[in-house]
Parts: C-alpha cells; structure tokens; sequence
C-alpha cells in the first residue's frame, strides 16, 4: 500500500522537475545564460532520478507480491517463478510505460553529460527536447495510466503473467526492444537543438550520430531477439508476420538505417545536413506513431496492449511533434550550412542519396500497409493486408537495394571513371556464376533468381574491398576500422537475406497423425513418434511427445496452465542441421494414444541469427573507441545564427 | 541541368514507381476486414477476414486438425471449418480473425485462424 503512495509520488515529482527542466532549458538557451542552462540540466538528472525511484519502488512490490497494487495484481501470481515476477515490469501497459520513462531518463542523462562539453546553446535545447518528452511520459504515467493504481480489496492471490510470455525470451526481448524505442529520443533532441540553434558544427553531427548508432543497435538488437523469440516460442514455424506491432518496430529501424548511410557523406562531403536530420527526426515520428498505434488499438492486430486511455494523448504528442520537427525543418533546414547543390549522379554520394530513396519508398510501403485499415475504414469497408502485399511491393525495392549493395561501396566518392568499370567485373562474374547454378538446380521462381545472385554479387563486393586492404595495406583495415566495420555489417546482412530468402522459398511442411512407432519423412527428414509422457511443474502440466530424429530424441510438447482456465501453450522442438531447421509442433494428443504433429523444414533459418549477429558486431566493432578525425569539408564550422 | 531538376528527377521516378507498387499491390492483395454481421449483410466476392466471438458448439475432428464451430457478433452467427493447427488460447468465448471464403453452402472455410488476444500482457483486468 504504502508502496503505491510512494511511488506516485516519484512520479509526480518527476514530473514537476522535468517540466521545469524544459521551461528553463530553452528560455536559458535562448539568454545564453550559463548559470540556468546548468540548473536545466540538473532538474533534467533529478526528474531520471525520481523515474528510477519509482522503477525501484514497482519492482520491490512486484518482488514482495504486493497484490494491493493493481498492476501487480494484473501481471503476477505467487506461483509465477521469481524471474518471470520481476519481468513483470515490462510485462503490462503501465508497467512498460514506465520501463521506457526510465530508459529515456537514463540515456538523455548520459547524453546531456557528454554534450556539456560541446556548445552550450544547443545543448541546453537538447536538454530542453528530452525533458518535454519525459514531462509527457511522466504526465501520462502520473495521470492517465499510472502502475501505482491501488485496488480498493487486496486480493489473496494475483491473475499471473499470460503463458505466452512465461519465457526466458521474456527476459530479454522486451527491454531491448522499449529500450530501443526509448533511445530513438535522444538523436532527434540533438537533431531538433542543432536546427533551432541553427548551428550543427562537426563535432555536433558526431554526437548525433553516436546516439542514432545506439538507437540502431537497440533496435537491431530488438528486432532480431523478437524474431528469435516468434519463431522458437510462438510455435506457427515463421518469425516475421507483417503485424502492425513488428511493422511499427521496423520503420523506425529503416529510418535510422538510411541516416547512417547519409551522415556518412554529411560528415565527409558537407552535404544531406538537414536531410539526414531529417531522418533522424523521422525516426522518432514513426517511433511515436507506432507506439500510438500499438497501444490504442486503433488497427486490428492480433497482440495489441489493452485497449486504453492513453491514445488520445500519445495522438495528441504526435500531432505536437509533428507540428514542432516540421516547422524547424521547414523554417530551418537551410541555416545548416554545408553544399545543397545535387551530388554527382554516378559517384558513392549518389548511391547513397538513392539507397536513402529506396529505403524511405520502402518505409511508405509497410507505412501504408499498416494504417490502410484505419485510412480505408474512414471512407469504406475497411481492408486489410497481409504478406503477400508486403512482398509484392517491398520485394521489387529491395532486390534494387541489393543491386545497389554489389555497386554503390565500388563508387569512388565526387566522380566515378573508368577503373569503376573493372572493379564491377568480380560482382558481375559472381551473379552470372549463381544465376547459372540456381538455374541448372532447377530453380525457377523469379524472386529467388533474383535475390540470392545479388546478394552473391554485394558479397564478392565486401570480399573485393578486405581483400584489396589485405594485399595493399593490412593496417588500414584497423585504421579505418568504421568503413571495414560497415563491410561486415554488409555482410552480415547478406548472410541474413540468403537465410530469410531460403526459408521463404524452400519451407517445406507436413500435418501428420502417428501411432508410436509411426514415421514420418519431410524434405528428405525422417522421424519417428516413439511415444508421450506427462510431467507436472510448478504452474503447469507438460505433455511431452518424443520423436526420434537420427541418434536425438526431440520432444515437443504442450503445457496447461490449471491456473489460468486450463490455457494451453505449445512447446516447439527444433533441431538444426548443416543446411536446416527441423521444426516439429505438437498439435494435438489423441484419446487412443496417438498423436498429431506438424512437422516443417526450414532451410538455412540459422543463417538469419547468424548474419544477424555480424551486423550489429560489424557496427559495433567499427563505431566503438572511434577518434577518427572529421574530414576537412566537415571540420569548417558553420556560421552561428541566432533563432528569432 | 538545373540543380532543382536533378534533385526532383531521382525522387519522382523513386517515387512514381514506389506509388505504382503500393497501388498494384494493395489492389491485388488488399483483403476486407469484417465482422460476422456485415459479411452477412453485403458479403464481397473473394478472401475476407471475418473477426467475431467462438460458440460454444465446438467440434474438433479426431486427430485434432480440422475443427467447426460458430462465430458470432453482436447480430449474425456463422458457421465456420477450419483445417490445420489451432492457436493455443483457441476456446470457446475468445475472438478470433477467421481469413477465407464465405462458400455457397453458407460456410466459411477459413484458410488461416487468428486468435486475438484480448490483451498481449495481461489475462483479464480486475473488476474492483
């Protein structure tokens, strides 16, 4: 009870603190005045403080079971195991709200720490940015969704954490995930400052992007370990639906994905200054539209958050950011500085500009597959879609981006001549080659033809480049370790699209019913039903099939939950082979000792964690300890203007 | 070429062509959203997705792979025959997305079931 007290009361005064932060960090920025731009920034670092107060204070009623507390009542039950009951604070709406204040507390913190030293204007304007988005998070989690609601009867026992998300995934996938939605915050505040202050000098455009770095890594990171964790939990053999929950995931990461190739050339070629903090800008609008349009409910998804009352409010927050990034880019984006003339067409600068096109036309795509519902609702029948639109028209543009992969790292920066035309015989020759085997395998579907020769081709680009750095000068690659790091990100993600364009062509299924003893053979795999078994657990009652696979025994099963109305919840058992995934799901268990099975083969799925990896490894391992000094364009300061 | 022109070019052919495949995409697999009641009112011809409350009528085949039951809304009921592997919170009183064709026989044979949960993270709220 008392818990509950104490941490609305964080809450409030956290938001009283950063309201006042933002206030007095722009009227500070704007006077130039030392002294209240650093008392900005310390009710900035008290209002973090009072949100991790009350991240502490539900995580300690979680932990003692405190059932007077609604939300601990909603999310937990005293058969739940401890780890799962302390991940019931990113389990719920509330809770998870508060999870992502706290993050975005945390992250602004650190940020404004570093950007003390950078320029004090504008640094007192990102100070300003992020203590108005916390005020808002605390305002909605004060006032409107609070996890610190207390329930008039304290009951004996709670309702418990739905058994979908009783999971080590749950662990780990959540946080990464809000983390990464939390974190796209802080590069659109020091977007947004550079662009009121009308100023963003070398080492400004270097803040920026280190954040949008960590945004990215969250996010890929988010990504990949919700993929991971559909397709090893959820049990239907896939792990990307085109739901609007993994659809508004998605965007913000193309967003940020196209800003870190068009900072390259803001940084060594003057110019995409305010385009690129346009993306960055971007990045967090779809960020906030998508987190509106997952918890209101506004577009038929099968997992959305309760329906609540903190739609309108986050509308209204986009509306407001929207209104705000849009009048600075409008009335600003020329004050930048730098060249605005048009990059040469044929040149790395121009393969950037239109790689950062395509990946944009393909954000419009998922964009209008996610809102078509709530669009053709407002004037008709509403309509939905599914996969098939997603690969029609997502497809064609990205086969272009792979071209672009295999040719765009060639191009020299300014003018590309002659030796172009050599360096692109190795790709070239590396497509024929696959084209040729793909086509003598028997394989005939155009996109196939098309996606694994290009993704071969920008592949030999990658080994082109490490190799020329190897045989001229090994030291380079360390030296210039972000654009060999980026290599392997490129490579990464080819070994990434070759998996996830494997399983997509060349998933093969079987439903099966066996008696024990039966086989049964997929794609070439033979297993064999050898019987079942039934074990009770702590909160659940396991019906364990075996299936015999070579020399292993898989055991696929499904549990019931008695607590929660006998809600019964499927365990996968997937095994992996040199060139697939075995994926076997317990459908059903029969009342005369049979059992049916769905059994899938998913070729080269590991390919996907794998090349997954390596790019976020390959961003890292180029961006980590990174002194590299600005290129001379970059390094020219741009002339101060005051904002009006 | 001016400079305006040369901007302008690459992002309207980009966009002219990104336009074309979200508008041919959409239209060729674009699928109406409806509940029970308006497929009964003005039922379009093709997939549809039908969104609407299981019946307590539920009938699973043996083998557990091919099951009938009833969705219902507000106002209209349906029959609908689903073969292949069901959610895990399937049962009786849970919404479910039903994707197929309304056949001539008055039932709907779903080729995909979705089962919407009524929240992602919580089972059911407290009534206090």
């Amino acid at each position: 009870m008392i818990l509950g007290y104490l941490g609305a009361g964080a809450l409030l005064a956290g938001l009283v603190m950063a309201g006042f932060s933002a206030l007095l960090s722009f009227w500070a920025g704007w006077r130039e005045t030392d002294v209240f731009i650093q008392v900005g920034r310390r009710a900035f670092y008290a209002a973090a403080a009072m949100t991790a107060l009350a991240a502490v204070l539900l995580e300690v009623a979680l932990l003692t079971h405190d059932f007077s507390l609604a939300y601990v009542a909603e999310h937990t039950d005293l058969s739940t195991p401890m780890p799962l009951v302390a991940a019931g604070f990113y389990g719920g709406q509330e809770g998870s709200l508060l999870y992502w204040t706290l993050i975005l507390g945390v992250l602004g913190s650190a940020s404004l720490v570093a950007s003390a030293r950078i320029g004090a204007r504008v640094a007192a304007y990102a100070a300003g940015i992020l203590a108005a988005i916390l005020s808002f998070f605390l305002f909605v989690l004060a006032v409107v969704a609070s996890p610190f609601d207390l329930l008039s009867i304290t009951p004996p026992d709670g309702l418990g954490l739905n058994p979908v998300l009783r999971d080590g995934g749950m662990l780990i996938h959540p946080p990464v995930v809000l983390a990464g939605f939390a974190s796209f915050a802080i590069p659109f505040a020091f977007a947004c400052a550079a662009l009121l202050a009308g100023r963003a000098d070398a080492a400004w455009i270097r803040h920026t992007r280190r954040f949008a770095l960590l945004a990215w890594s969250l996010q890929s990171a988010g990504l990949l370990l919700g993929m991971w964790w559909a397709y090893h939990v959820l049990g239907w053999g896939g792990y990307w639906s085109w739901d609007p929950v993994e659809n508004v995931a998605l965007m913000p990461w193309l967003a940020t994905t196209a800003y870190l190739h068009s900072s390259q050339v803001q940084e060594r070629r003057g110019r995409l200054r305010a385009w690129s903090f346009g993306l960055v800008i971007l990045a967090f609008l779809l960020v906030v539209f998508g987190t509106f349009v997952v918890r209101s409910g506004v577009v038929p998804s099968v997992h959305t958050f309760a329906i609540s009352d903190i739609g309108p409010w986050f509308f209204a927050f986009l509306f407001a950011c929207i209104v705000f990034s849009g009048a600075l880019l409008a009335f600003r984006a020329g004050n930048l500085g730098g060249r605005v003339d048009p990059a040469p067409a044929v040149s790395r600068e121009g393969a950037f500009v239109l790689q950062n096109l395509l990946l944009i036309g393909v954000i419009a795509v998922v964009l209008w597959g996610t809102v078509l519902p709530l669009v053709s609702g407002m004037v008709g029948a509403e309509r939905v879609v599914g996969g098939p639109y997603y690969e029609r028209a997502a497809g064609p543009i990205l086969v272009v981006i792979l071209a672009l992969m295999a040719v765009g790292p060639l191009l020299p920066w300014r003018h590309a001549g002659r030796p172009v035309v050599r360096a692109l015989r190795l790709p070239a020759a590396t497509t024929c080659v696959v084209l040729l085997g793909l086509l003598v395998a028997g394989v005939r579907a155009a996109p196939a033809l098309l996606a694994f020769p290009l993704a071969a081709a920008a592949a030999a680009t990658v080994v082109t480049e490490y190799g020329r750095a190897v045989f001229k000068n090994p030291r380079s690659i360390l030296r210039r370790r972000r654009r060999y790091g980026a290599y392997l990100a490129h490579l990464g993600l080819l070994v990434a699209v070759a998996g996830i364009a494997a399983s997509h062509f060349g998933q093969q299924e079987k439903d099966v019913t066996l008696r024990p003893g039966g086989q049964v053979t997929v794609a070439g795999y033979t297993l064999t039903y050898t019987g079942s078994d039934q074990r009770q657990l702590q909160d659940h009652t396991d019906f364990i099939a075996g299936m015999r696979f070579g020399d292993q025994t898989l055991e696929p099963s499904r549990a019931t939950y008695a607590g929660l109305g006998g809600q019964a919840l499927t365990h996968v058992a997937i095994t992996t082979t040199p060139t697939a995934d075995v994926y076997v799901v317990l459908a059903a268990a029969n009342s005369d000792g049979s059992a049916t099975f769905r059994v899938l083969v998913n070729p080269l799925v590991t390919w996907i964690w794998a090349g997954g990896f390596v790019l976020i490894l390959g961003v890292a391992l180029g961006n980590l300890g990174q002194r590299e000094g600005a290129p001379e364009l970059a390094r020219r300061r741009v002339p101060v203007t005051l904002p009006v | 070429m001016s400079a305006a022109l040369r901007w302008g070019l690459p992002v309207l052919v980009v966009a002219a062509c990104v336009g074309y495949l979200i508008y041919s995409a959409s239209g060729a697999a674009g699928e109406y959203y409806l509940t029970v009641s308006q497929l009964r009112a003005h039922g379009p011809a093709g997939d549809v997705r039908v969104a609407g409350v299981v019946q307590n009528d539920v009938e699973k085949s043996e083998n557990g792979l091919h099951v009938t039951f009833t969705e219902k809304d507000g106002t209209a009921s349906m029959p609908v025959e689903y073969t292949g592997t069901l959610p895990d919170i399937f049962q009786p009183g849970i919404t479910v997305v039903a994707e197929g064709q309304l056949g001539g026989d008055g039932v709907f044979h779903a080729r995909t079931l979705l089962a919407k949960c009524p929240s992602r993270f919580s089972t059911k709220p407290y009534t206090s």
